[in-house]
């Protein structure tokens, strides 16, 4: 495999084969989607991606953005849950890029609903490295994130429970992570933060005033009582103190980044002693760890703590496949809050990966 | 291929200072038509195209680089694209149009100081509401750009293209980021401007665009432009500086 195909049509085939072979069944959901879906997953940050266009009733549609959505909606519309699927797909996507509405080739792959999640992973991978061995890229540099391992630190940490969703929902942002660390930190220089308890019943009736002067809808968005509520617990957060021990050992956490044994070495010095139930996360990626050393011997595996997309579905592992440039080959991980999102009345395993074919054809070219 | 073109709001208070302001600093623009007319001329420079056009289409126009020069607001440009310094110079600040893009909420939300509070509040409204936080403007990509800035992803934004402040009394979103110039407005409507919520600080300019054709001729009819107004501008596209 150390030579690609020559020409692209033979570099297709290839990668058609892969997407085909046995084991996985391929799909092509449409070009056209509703809107909605990524707008209730993924915000506004994924939507000013989206190439848009309206129906004549003022419905809103997309061009195909990605995969995973439209395949995973699919599984659940068709009363799926509950059972084990594979699915492969190659095909155009469409986005807004720098320099306008830009046509991309992905490939990929979704395992729904396995059994053993952690060989579903490992069978993403997979797909990924053959994808890149069509293109002779052997020694991708390969970032590891863990948000089971962020999670079982936070949930493990000592700190009133109430910082812990403020702090989870800011993880995949460095830099809004860092700000309300450093907040948390400065309070235990400030001024004493333990004020008046306030009276919630008291301090609503006030706002209800002030919404009903200002002309506010008391029935329509935030109510008196849920000003008041977080009115109210905002001072008690502000007295609620996160313990410095706590910042300090955040702040080290995610400050890690190195070769992946080394890193993993540093989490677990890290934790040692602690209350945390970090060992199976850190099993968990040893394993993928070692799978990784044995199909891609070549490659640089690092793993980086901060790193997750911001999305608060993924669970368990994410990963990245990057040229020796920085362009992002392929990325995937586990993402098992997805499927009840999307409707799913139970839980499932989902792990997958996208691989971006025209990235890869660049590589070529350098 | 042939000149230059310098696009001017086409009406209201932005429309007078621009004229007033090139007219004292000696470039006096005509607009024969009237004010129905797209089309204007300026006095001592014949090959000088003047069109008269609404500012935001100036500042797409600057953008797409379809016209060479063009007045306009620093909030619409930076709205129109996020790589201004790329694509466009401010080459002389007009002393107008100032205004602040900000971010507003309701003044009873008093638990609402900063943009973090904001985020806060945004990672938990869909669960306690069943929708998401909305946010009318009418400059989505400034909101989307300094609401990324802040961790905050949760909300949707709301198109609006008109009164944008009334629409939290009326329903229609929770808060709003829209231009301020005195204040009254939103206090008026019981907005308050968030203590780390201003977006940008703007003013009207003249701009120049980069990805309009800059060959000698047309730097050479700039350069004209410039020394009648006598406005120094360094960094201009073309020619050899």
């Amino acid at each position: 495999m150390a030579n690609p195909p020559a020409t692209a049509q033979e570099r297709r085939d290839a990668l058609s084969g892969i997407v085909e072979a046995e084991g996985f069944f391929r799909v092509n959901p449409p070009f056209l989607l509703d809107i909605n879906p990524y707008f209730e997953l993924a915000g506004e940050e994924f939507g000013r991606s989206l190439l848009t266009t309206l129906a004549s009733d003022g419905a809103e549609y997309c061009l195909r953005p990605e995969f995973t959505i439209p395949i995973v909606a699919q599984y659940v519309r068709q009363g799926l849950v509950g059972n084990s699927a594979a699915y492969s797909y190659m095909g155009p996507v469409f986005r807004q890029a720098g320099d306008g509405p830009t046509e991309y080739v992905q490939a990929g792959v979704e395992f729904l609903g396995q059994a053993d999640g952690d060989r579903a992973l490992d069978e993403a991978l997979t797909f990924a490295r053959r994808m890149l061995a069509v293109y002779g890229v052997e020694a991708p540099r390969i970032r590891l994130g863990g948000v089971a391992l962020f999670e079982a630190i936070l949930a493990g940490s000592d700190m009133p429970d109430v910082w812990r969703p403020r702090i989870r929902a800011r993880f995949g942002h460095p830099d809004a992570m860092a700000r309300l660390l450093d907040r948390l930190a400065e309070v235990h220089n400030g001024a004493n933060g333990a004020g008046e308890p306030v009276d919630v019943a008291a301090v609503s009736a006030t706002v209800s005033e002030q919404m009903q002067a200002g002309g506010f809808n008391p029935d329509s968005g935030r109510s008196a009582r849920e000003i008041a509520e977080r009115y109210a617990e905002k001072q008690a957060l502000a007295a609620a103190h996160v313990p410095l021990a706590t910042i300090e050992l955040l702040r080290r956490y995610l400050a890690i980044e190195d070769r992946a044994p080394a890193a993993l070495e540093a989490v677990e010095q890290l934790t040692r002693g602690g209350n945390f139930e970090s060992a199976g996360p850190l099993v968990a990626l040893r394993k993928h760890l070692a799978m990784l050393r044995a199909v891609l011997p070549q490659a640089t595996v690092s793993f980086e703590a901060s790193f997750s997309p911001r999305l608060d579905y993924y669970t368990g592992i994410v990963f990245q496949m990057l040229s020796p440039g920085g362009a992002v080959l392929a990325s995937g991980g586990q993402y098992d809050r997805l499927l009840q999102r999307l409707g799913a009345s139970q839980p499932v395993t989902a792990a997958g990966c996208a691989v971006w074919i025209d990235r890869l054809e660049e590589e070529l070219l350098l | 291929m042939t000149g230059l073109t310098l696009a001017i709001p086409s009406k209201g208070r932005l429309e007078e200072e621009t004229r007033e302001v090139f007219a004292n600093a000696g470039v006096k623009i005509d607009r024969a038509g009237g004010a129905r007319s797209y089309f204007g001329t300026a006095e001592g420079l014949p090959d000088l195209a003047v069109r008269f056009m609404p500012a935001g289409e100036i500042a797409r126009e600057l953008v797409r680089g379809s016209v060479e020069l063009g007045v306009t607001g620093t909030d619409l440009i930076e709205e129109a694209t996020e790589a201004s310094q790329d694509v466009v110079l401010p080459a002389h600040p007009l002393g107008f149009g100032k205004a602040d893009v900000v971010v507003a909420v309701p003044e009873p939300w008093i638990d609402v100081t900063r943009m973090a509070d904001l985020a806060d509040v945004a990672a938990d409204f869909r669960s306690r509401h069943h929708r998401w936080l909305r946010i009318a403007t009418k400059y989505g990509n400034l909101t989307r750009r300094f609401f990324a800035r802040h961790g905050m992803i949760e909300y949707r934004i709301v198109e609006s293209t008109g009164a944008t402040e009334a629409a939290p009394a009326a329903g229609t979103a929770d808060l709003i980021v829209d231009i301020t110039t005195t204040g009254s407005t939103l206090a008026a409507n019981a907005l308050r401007v968030l203590e780390d919520g201003l977006i940008l600080k703007s003013e009207a300019h003249l701009f120049v665009s980069r990805r309009a054709s800059w060959g000698a001729e047309n730097r050479a009819q700039l350069d004209q432009l410039l020394a009648r107004l006598g406005w120094a501008v360094s960094g201009l596209p073309g020619g050899s500086d």
